[in-house]
């Protein structure tokens, strides 16, 4: 619990914080919106008091009503952990500025929130899937995703249907175009 | 039902009268025979034709057989020599093939093969046996015509040099006054069946594995060839025979007091040109899957592996003909020590009935003693069977030592080998213990400083062999 | 004995089974026909991003090499797609994803005992550290308070584990180098301390020991006997295995100035762990965030300036040296007491977010567990440090030969579990 950092943060970011800002155990968590990530990412890189030079983790969260994207950060100046928590993203087109231009590392957990999610980071150079296969048109972390054997062009579609089978009806190609919702019923 | 028998000795004639009565041999037409029973009702009548009329044949034409041999010498012992040399690869391959798994084995604190034959010595046999039963494919994309004949020039490359090796004061292949050279470029021609093989496999790990092993082994030649050159001036000959010949005496007139640098640089660049550790990257299968011999399965890639285990028995022959006397024993040994009292060709033929008897006699003896010795717990054949064996062994061993102490050619082998296996131990601990080099790290290495070293070594060989007025010098 | 009947009849020819062909099979999609055209051009779909076609477009006299998921040396199933001019390296693209298994989303489905059992699997070669990271993660959701024995017993299982898994490391590396015997030195020393654990938790490789709220049985007889048996020899023979190395001239001049990551790249791909420490960033969790009982040991954090791989390598061998010690310190100060909190069967915490962080052996693994209330975690997100490391490897590759990318890549110590989660 570090309340110097709150009040660092409040000085430094001040309108840029969305909600109070809470603090738990070693934690310390802001919540700010998508537009603002590469300033306020900047601000806490930059800034001689704050000093978050390591980039700990990127993940994408599914709420089921929107998309967050969770940013972890280090800093020599804190024992505690910082959260960044940019929210929302819609669920049908989830965008967010990228962290590469700050961190290169950002890439990869990107393109894995992009992979898991459908998150599009705008400005990653290489926003493509890392784990699942290139051809596959479904986002597997989403609250509303069903099981995959309709989700890739795999030899087990259509062989063993558990759920009602959903033909992929878009190119692997384009990104943002593979978000699928969920069937109304 | 019958009663289940008693002991092993009727179960086992049980099992064996069961097996002769449902065979099913029973041929009772060719149409209800199967590919095989046609195949043995043909050949073995054939066979026996064919032995029956070469015995006759032979009986017919025994003589003048004998007097054409006799006349063309140079040819027959042609002939005799290109069989002793094939024969003699594979199993020299095999031993090789054994004693690399056993001693890296154990230098890994690990075991090795220990289950097929007697301390596992059948391993290299099963694996003769295996890769001669894989399927002989070519994979698609390659080149059939040069991925067949890849593993055939490599072989060939390694195998001519054994034509030239003195394994003893007269047993040798050929004795060429240009015999060093022969044997260089013969070594050399491996490069051509390295480059095929890494080229015609469609693949580029064999392509790059094959680049590699033409760049590492062309680099290698040349400090290999000058760091012999000295030994030449000192010997005044390229005759490896000679060579052998003229470090006879004591172990300090070998040519590696008189060449210390050579025997260096030329240890290091054969292990460079045989692609063993530390310059094994052409098959660096932590890299390169297995460089050049990647799309090779089967046979194809047994001669590969033939391949690279007689150049090892061939760099170490080299290694011990040049630099550390060949054949000739480090101590001055009674050569040869005639044991005028057991000459053989006084007796003759009377020798094989007095080591059948002496045989005879051992075994009865021996197995006499085993039997009683133990307790009535063997049985009578077992302990004379038993003691046969030892006799044999111990009369084997006899006969081995006397033709030791008394012919001079299994001296001269039996040094030889000793000297050879050692270098060939030598060679299987660096595989064991050290890492691989890097490619530029390899060329760097053969480039600035074994060549530099070779040339060194030449000149001051050769300024030793004028000033010092040595023999050879003219 | 009863006889067989004698054939009346021929015997019938026996047929050749109907061979299957895959184009034939409609349940088998192959990504083109079989055609007589043998130069399939990689990727064999069109290129999605800008560094992906920057990537596939082919210069003069360069080639495609891959080194492929089946690769007798990349450390699990890792592709690497190299562009190569000769044996130079021009530019690599990883391709990742072979190994994934969906951890996540299956501990999305689990409860909060089976996470542990689920989390394991990761970086399966020190299986323990994940553990820890999600039980730190859990224990901050529930508010737990972990007794005092089960943290030193924590401590010491971590870092035997750690040991073994450096050991490990030193044997793969020589073993991608081409030395043979290295690697079954060090599967010696990893298999006394994976005995230990047996005896400890029951499993060799999988633990599943760690509990929220303490460890899952308390030290017995034969790991403590185990353990006075291997410590006694432990310092010498951790010398002796890296005397193998070190004083091999081969090893050192293939493994010094290659791959070198200086502090700026190190910092800027989120490289942590020994990487980020040969590189001269003194950064570890266990000083920078200290958890469990770490505050209280005293031990160093060694740090190297160089960043090539010798310096990666080193800097492993010397954090053993350091483990030794942290045991040495737990078996002397281990307290009495209870190994397990107290807690409810059914795990329900709060609906809230946690973030706990593990120095593991390849650097620090993170757990983000969001709890909605139920009985299941609601997202559980699992921070890897192979995967970052992994990341610097088309940056640290390209300029090297081939013969680099094993000394490159297994320097850096990826397990792909963990990558491909």
């Amino acid at each position: 619990m570090d309340r110097t950092l709150k009040r660092r943060l409040e000085a430094r970011l001040g309108a840029q914080i969305q909600g109070p800002i809470r603090q738990r155990h070693d934690q310390t968590e802001i919540r700010i919106q998508p537009g603002d990530v590469p300033d306020v990412l900047r601000t806490l890189h930059d800034s001689v008091d704050l000093r978050f030079e390591l980039l700990a983790d990127l993940a994408g969260v599914d709420t089921g009503n929107e998309m967050q994207v969770v940013y972890h950060l280090w800093s020599e100046t804190s024992p505690d952990w910082l959260r960044i928590i940019a929210e929302p993203l819609s669920r049908e087109d989830p965008r967010c500025p990228s962290a590469t231009f700050l961190w290169t590392g950002a890439e990869w957990l990107e393109r894995e929130a992009y992979d898991m999610f459908g998150i599009v980071f705008e400005g990653n150079r290489d926003l493509r899937r890392i784990f699942m296969p290139p051809d596959y048109t479904s986002f597997p972390l989403r609250k509303d995703f069903l099981l995959p054997d309709d989700a890739a062009r795999s030899p087990g579609e259509g062989v063993r249907n558990v759920e009602r089978p959903f033909a992929p009806a878009v190119v692997a190609d384009d990104p943002a175009a593979g978000v699928r919702r969920a069937p109304a019923s | 039902m019958r009663a289940l028998p008693a002991t092993f000795r009727e179960q086992a004639r049980a099992v064996r009268a069961y097996a002769v009565e449902s065979r099913a041999f029973a041929l009772e037409s060719w149409a209800g025979a199967s590919p095989i029973d046609r195949l043995a009702l043909v050949l073995v009548p054939l066979a026996l034709f064919l032995f029956v009329g070469a015995v006759v044949s032979a009986v017919v034409m025994l003589g003048p057989t004998l007097d054409f041999l006799g006349a063309n010498q140079p040819l027959v012992r042609f002939v005799v020599v290109v069989l002793g040399i094939l024969l003699l690869t594979v199993p020299t391959a095999f031993l090789l093939i054994y004693m690399e798994l056993k001693v890296i084995a154990r230098m890994n604190l690990r075991v090795g093969p220990n289950r097929v034959g007697p301390w596992g010595a059948a391993m290299s046999v099963v694996h003769g046996l295996k890769v001669l039963a894989k399927e002989d494919f070519a994979p698609t994309g390659v080149d059939v015509p040069v991925f067949t004949l890849a593993p055939v020039v490599t072989f060939l490359a390694s195998v001519m040099t054994l034509l030239v090796i003195p394994f003893a004061p007269g047993i040798f292949g050929q004795d060429f006054n240009i015999g060093l050279l022969f044997f260089f470029a013969m070594g050399g021609l491996s490069v051509l069946g390295l480059l095929m093989g890494g080229w015609a496999s469609f693949n580029k790990y064999s392509l790059l594995g094959g680049l590699r092993s033409a760049a590492q082994i062309v680099s290698y030649e040349i400090p290999l060839t000058i760091s012999v050159v000295g030994v030449i001036l000192l010997a005044g000959t390229m005759s490896l025979n000679h060579i052998a010949q003229a470090q006879s005496g004591s172990a300090l007139d070998w040519f590696v007091f008189k060449q210390p640098l050579a025997v260096l640089i030329f240890f290091i660049a054969a292990t460079a040109e045989a692609n063993r550790t530390p310059f094994d990257l052409t098959e660096a299968d932590s890299e390169i899957v297995a460089g050049f011999s990647t799309e090779y399965s089967g046979m194809r890639f047994g001669f590969f592996y033939f391949a690279e285990y007689v150049n090892v028995f061939i760099i170490s022959a080299l290694i011990t003909t040049l630099f550390f006397g060949g054949w000739t024993a480090p101590f001055n040994w009674p050569w040869p020590y005639n044991l005028n009292w057991l000459d053989a060709s006084g007796i003759g033929a009377a020798w094989i009935v007095i080591v059948g008897f002496a045989l005879l006699v051992a075994a009865d003896v021996l197995g006499l003693a085993i039997w009683l010795f133990r307790g009535r717990q063997w049985s009578a054949p077992s302990a004379f069977g038993l003691g046969f064996v030892i006799a044999g062994a111990g009369v084997t061993i006899l006969i081995i030592l006397a033709c030791i102490i008394a012919l001079d050619w299994v001296q001269g082998i039996f040094w030889f080998m000793v000297k050879t296996y050692i270098f060939v131990f030598v060679f299987v601990w660096m595989r064991g213990t050290l890492p691989r080099v890097r490619v530029d790290q390899l060329m760097g290495f053969a480039w600035k400083w074994l060549l530099p070293a070779s040339l060194l070594n030449l000149f001051v060989t050769a300024a030793a062999v004028i000033i010092l007025n040595l023999p050879s010098a003219r | 004995m009863p006889t067989r009947p004698a054939r009346t009849t021929s015997r019938p020819k026996q047929r050749p089974p109907e061979q299957h062909r895959s184009e034939d099979d409609p349940r088998i999609m192959l990504d083109r026909a079989v055609s007589a055209d043998l130069y399939e051009p990689i990727p064999p779909y069109p290129t999605r991003t800008e560094r992906e076609a920057e990537f596939y477009t082919i210069g003069d006299g360069e080639m495609f090499l891959n080194l492929g998921p089946q690769h007798p040396a990349t450390h699990g199933v890792l592709r690497l797609v190299l562009k190569l001019s000769g044996e130079q390296i021009v530019d690599v693209d990883p391709v990742l994803g072979y190994l994934h298994r969906g951890v996540e989303k299956i501990c999305e489905n689990s409860d909060y005992y089976h996470v542990i059992d689920q989390v394991d699997p990761l970086e399966y070669a020190s299986a323990l550290f994940q553990e820890w990271a999600a039980v730190l993660a859990f224990e901050k959701l529930m508010d737990v308070e972990v007794p005092p024995r089960a943290e030193y017993i924590r401590v010491l299982s971590a870092e035997l584990l750690r040991i073994s898994s450096h050991t490990l490391f030193m044997g793969f590396l020589a073993l991608d180098m081409g030395g043979l015997t290295p690697i079954l030195y060090s599967f010696i020393e990893r298999d006394e301390i994976v005995e230990m654990l047996a005896a400890l938790t029951g499993a060799r490789m999988l633990f599943n020991y760690f509990r929220i709220g303490g460890v899952n049985g308390d030290l017995n007889h034969e790991f403590m006997s185990r353990l006075g048996d291997w410590m006694s020899r432990a310092a010498k023979q951790t010398e002796a295995n890296t005397g193998l190395l070190n004083e091999n001239e081969i090893f050192v001049r293939r493994a010094r100035g290659v791959g070198v990551m200086d502090r700026e790249m190190a910092l800027r791909f989120g490289v942590t762990g020994g990487n980020l420490r040969a590189s001269g960033v003194p950064f570890d969790v266990r000083r920078a965030h200290p958890y469990s009982v770490y505050p209280q040991l005293d031990f160093n954090v060694p740090t190297r300036l160089e960043g090539d791989s010798l310096a990666r390598y080193l800097i492993r061998m010397d954090e053993v040296r350091e483990s030794i010690k942290i045991i040495d310190q737990c078996l002397n100060n281990m307290p009495d007491g209870p190994v397990m909190a107290k807690l409810p069967r059914l795990l329900r915490p709060h609906p809230g977010r946690a973030w706990g962080a593990v120095e593991g052996p390849r650097g620090m693994l993170g757990v983000y567990a969001i709890s909605d209330g139920t009985d299941q975690p609601f997202r559980f997100r699992i921070h890897d440090p192979s995967f970052m490391n992994l990341e610097v490897v088309p940056h640290l590759l390209p300029g090297n030969l081939l013969a680099d990318t094993m000394a490159i890549v297994s320097s850096l110590d990826p397990i792909m579990g963990g990558i491909d989660k």
